[in-house]
């Protein structure tokens, strides 16, 4: 009790998160329930038709549900991986740099594009690989035709997973960047007496010192495993990429917003809920294990 | 002190968040609470028009949700959604208070608004939704008023006119299980004729004649390209965007700029639109040979490059006619003057004409819409008075538009519901061109309460916007100093002409414009399928053999089970 008194301050720095955690995140959270029904907005949660399981059932046997989730991980996993890597990279080469006013300049171009929405940035990604954009003008160039890209489903993936880490791997090298300013200046030196060259250096020193922060933060990513970016999709998509484009969240989104089938979408989004949940867990404990790093 | 500045930190947080809560249940609690005292006053000796244009003897508060069209920018300083001259005029002439409690922006956002103000069971007094899904879910679920009785008495004579002019069919559109749930928007037949609009000027300029059939609109294409008229990156036809389809369907029959709706007729093909075969039985027309000998033509075109190449990936399907970059696309009366001002902006010279397309053997084939596509609803919870409040600023809208300021856009009249005599536009450009011809004068048309509420305001500006000669016009004929006549005019005069003076030779009506039960579950994924099968075919990316396959699977995941109960209704 006297713990509590003494730091009563900071419980109190607390509360508005709480607040906003109960209100938008808990209380929210009964809505759950019409994925068990046949929801009637007019008779409202606690007087609609009980179904069961019925809404999953349903939204099993549409074809649609195993492209969403195949193209959802697909993407998501493909982000995951390469918004570790491309920033880590970055990060390494960039501290090689011995100019400290062009590190300075090369890091904060490459991090504006973070403060971009995806309705501005799809505007420019569409332009940039449109028909008379500057891709298809490049490969002009080169004697071949153009190709319409923002309607190949071959390619649409990529160009989603491609152009979410060219808009975040500035801003994601900060972390490493930060973890580098952190490593004993007096190892490399040792290493350099000791014969090491440049490229040693990096392999030996700064990798191990980094490597932690890099287990850390690819396991906390693991939640987001079914977060395939609503905002980039849907602001880039078009029927003609349905076949690969289309994740979970676009799809929840047109089924219950565009065509009214409440109870479909909160079941199809219950059901990934549940998934990132799982996978939120494991990725503590593995957290735990590998990083030595706990929330709880 | 360290600790009495993370003090005041906290407190104001916690304020911050707390004005927030407060201030977010202030609004969801003005939905329930219509301050509106129950006034009797309601006088038993109106009736007919005196009733529907009757003053409130206490003021009435009507809540509502409204779109808002984000770019505009008409609206004086000072003035706001809640306080505009139309939120005014009905204060002053009505005594009804327009409370705003909630906008959204066209288009998705406010879809969106819509559909999560439906799914929490709490609607604002009335609010106009876009989509008769909306109204159908809100009328099943029960949140909406019966308004039949109140329509029939309050309806002003016109509004009754304009009802009737659709033969029932409008007043059917609004009912839900017989209970008119809705104020229907009623909007001119010819919103749902598509024509082509091509550039006369340049045809002109390569001395090719009006193209009348499919193969000709295709030359002029070529020619156009070949020319390089709109430049080096000419595109022959404009086709649809990433949100827009390439023809309208039974849900959405009208207004499909860009879409290709007069090649799909010229080949007796009307995808999307539930058909009556003759026999008692109906089919779908995507599923039609015709629909899949036209998706061959449109591919084989987008192969030769006629088509934009960007088509189905732009964001916008104005962009290259806005920009003249095309001479060719189809869309409906409007598209030419409303739909594409800026055209006439960046080139005065840009003489877009309207013309049909025919068949090979020289049929003019047309789908047409149904009465109209956006509802008012009015919840069940609204007072009496709230609900006749709502009957009579529609009433007053279509009395007074033409006599309003429409410097202010007239999108901000709250509730705005379109209601337009199925006809006007084609009774407009015939009497039009009767005052420019000096058959007859502006002031033969000063009846107050007419049908064709904006033919007076029209008729007076007409000749100052039209120079002549009037046999045959172009865009050399008219005067764009006041750019927002100049479009009305265009429009009606161009736009609509095809459809006022050229006999239409097959009219196709859909069996249904409405969802069955079925369709409820199974639509969305049956127009997801149809969407990118005809999108792939027409860019080529899937060959014109994957269309069987696309019927085949379209009638076992749901379709023949649809079709049977579209077939039942056509038995009623």
């Amino acid at each position: 009790m006297r713990k509590i008194g003494h730091q009563k301050h900071y419980y109190l720095m607390l509360l508005p998160g709480m607040v906003w955690l109960v209100m938008f995140s808990i209380v929210p959270m009964s809505g759950i329930v019409m994925a068990f029904q046949n929801f009637n907005p007019g008779a409202g949660l606690f007087k609609s038709d009980w179904v069961g399981l019925e809404n999953f059932k349903y939204m099993f046997q549409l074809n649609d549900s195993k492209t969403v989730i195949i193209n959802t991980l697909i993407i998501a996993v493909g982000k995951i991986a390469l918004n570790l890597l491309v920033p880590l990279v970055f990060a390494i080469l960039l501290n090689e740099l011995r100019s400290l006013r062009y590190k300075k300049l090369v890091q904060t171009v490459v991090y504006l594009p973070h403060f971009l929405s995806w309705v501005i940035m799809s505007t420019i990604v569409i332009g940039i690989f449109g028909y008379y954009g500057v891709v298809n003008t490049v490969i002009g160039m080169f004697g071949f035709d153009p190709k319409l890209f923002m309607a190949d489903a071959g390619i649409f993936r990529q160009l989603v997973i491609g152009t979410d880490v060219w808009k975040e791997f500035g801003f994601s090298a900060i972390i490493y960047l930060a973890a580098l300013t952190g490593i004993n200046l007096n190892l490399y030196e040792a290493a350099a007496i000791d014969g090491a060259n440049r490229w040693q250096l990096i392999r030996h020193v700064t990798l191990p010192a980094l490597s932690t922060t890099v287990v850390l933060l690819g396991v906390l990513s693991l939640g987001n495993v079914l977060n395939a970016g609503f905002d980039q999709v849907y602001n880039l998509y078009n029927p003609l990429v349905y076949s690969t484009g289309d994740i979970l969240d676009t799809w929840v989104y047109r089924l219950g917003l565009q065509n009214l089938q409440y109870s479909l979408a909160t079941a199809a989004g219950l059901f990934k809920s549940v998934i990132s949940f799982v996978l939120i867990f494991i990725s503590y404990r593995l957290a735990y294990r590998y990083a030595d790093y706990t929330v709880f | 002190m360290k600790r009495n500045m993370a003090l005041l930190l906290a407190v104001v947080l916690l304020g911050l968040s707390l004005t927030a809560c407060t201030s977010s249940n202030d609004s969801s609690n003005n939905l329930k609470a219509p301050s509106t005292p129950d006034s009797n006053a309601e006088s038993p000796a109106l009736s007919g028009d005196d009733l529907a244009f009757s003053r409130f003897p206490e003021p009435v508060d009507v809540h509502i949700g409204m779109v808002v069209d984000p770019t505009d920018k008409t609206l004086p300083e000072g003035d706001s959604v809640s306080n505009n001259q139309y939120t005014r005029y009905l204060k002053e002439k009505y005594n009804i208070n327009v409370i705003v409690d909630w906008t959204a922006a066209t288009g998705n956002d406010f879809k969106q608004k819509v559909s999560l103000t439906i799914a929490s069971g709490k609607l604002p007094d009335g609010m106009v939704v876009d989509d008769r899904s909306f109204m159908t879910k809100a009328a099943s679920s029960g949140l909406l008023y019966d308004i039949t009785d109140i329509f029939q008495q309050y309806q002003s004579s016109q509004v009754k006119d304009i009802m009737a002019s659709t033969e029932g069919r409008a007043l059917e559109n609004a009912s839900y299980e017989g209970k008119m749930v809705a104020l229907p928007n009623i909007t001119v037949d010819t919103d749902g004729v598509h024509v082509l609009w091509i550039r006369k000027d340049w045809l002109d300029k390569l001395q090719l004649p009006v193209p009348k059939t499919v193969s000709d609109v295709e030359k002029a294409a070529k020619a156009f390209i070949d020319n390089k008229l709109g430049g080096d990156k000419t595109i022959g036809i404009a086709g649809p965007s990433k949100n827009t389809f390439p023809y309208s369907t039974f849900l959405v029959s009208s207004n499909n700029m860009g879409g290709f709706d007069p090649i799909f007729g010229a080949m007796d093909a009307y995808p999307g639109y539930w058909l009556d075969n003759g026999d008692g039985s109906v089919s779908y027309g995507t599923t039609s040979d015709n629909t899949k000998k036209t998706l061959a033509l449109l591919a084989d075109w987008y192969k030769k490059g006629l088509i934009d190449p960007e088509v189905g990936t732009r964001d916008n399907v104005g962009d290259p006619i806005n920009a003249n970059q095309t001479g060719i696309f189809f869309g409906p009366w409007w598209n030419g003057g409303y739909g594409n001002g800026d055209s006439f902006k960046n080139d005065p010279t840009a003489n877009w004409q309207a013309y049909p397309v025919y068949s090979d053997d020289n049929k003019w084939n047309v789908h047409m819409k149904t009465t109209g596509s956006t509802y008012t609803i009015i919840s069940k919870n609204a007072k009496p008075d709230v609900v006749k409040a709502i009957m009579i600023m529609n009433n007053a809208l279509v009395r007074d538009e033409a006599t309003f300021d429409l410097s202010v856009a007239v999108g901000w009249y709250p509730l705005r519901n379109v209601m337009a005599a199925a006809n006007e536009t084609e009774y407009e450009y015939v009497e039009l061109l009767k005052v420019l011809k000096g058959e007859t004068d502006p002031e033969d048309y000063n009846k107050p309460n007419s049908l064709y509420k904006l033919m007076y305001a029209d008729a007076k500006k007409v000749k100052d916007v039209i120079k002549p000669p009037y046999d045959d016009l172009n865009v050399s004929n008219f005067n764009t100093a006041n750019f927002g006549d100049f479009q009305r005019l265009y429009s009606i005069m161009i736009g609509d002409r095809p459809f006022t003076t050229i006999p239409i030779d097959k009219k196709v009506f859909s069996v249904t414009y409405n969802q069955t039960p079925t369709m409820e579950t199974k639509w969305a994924n049956l127009k997801k399928m149809e969407d990118e099968t005809v999108m792939k075919i027409i860019l080529g990316q899937a060959s014109i053999d994957s269309f069987d396959k696309f019927v085949k699977d379209w009638k076992a995941q749901g379709g023949d089970e649809i079709t049977a109960e579209v077939a039942e209704l056509l038995k009623k």
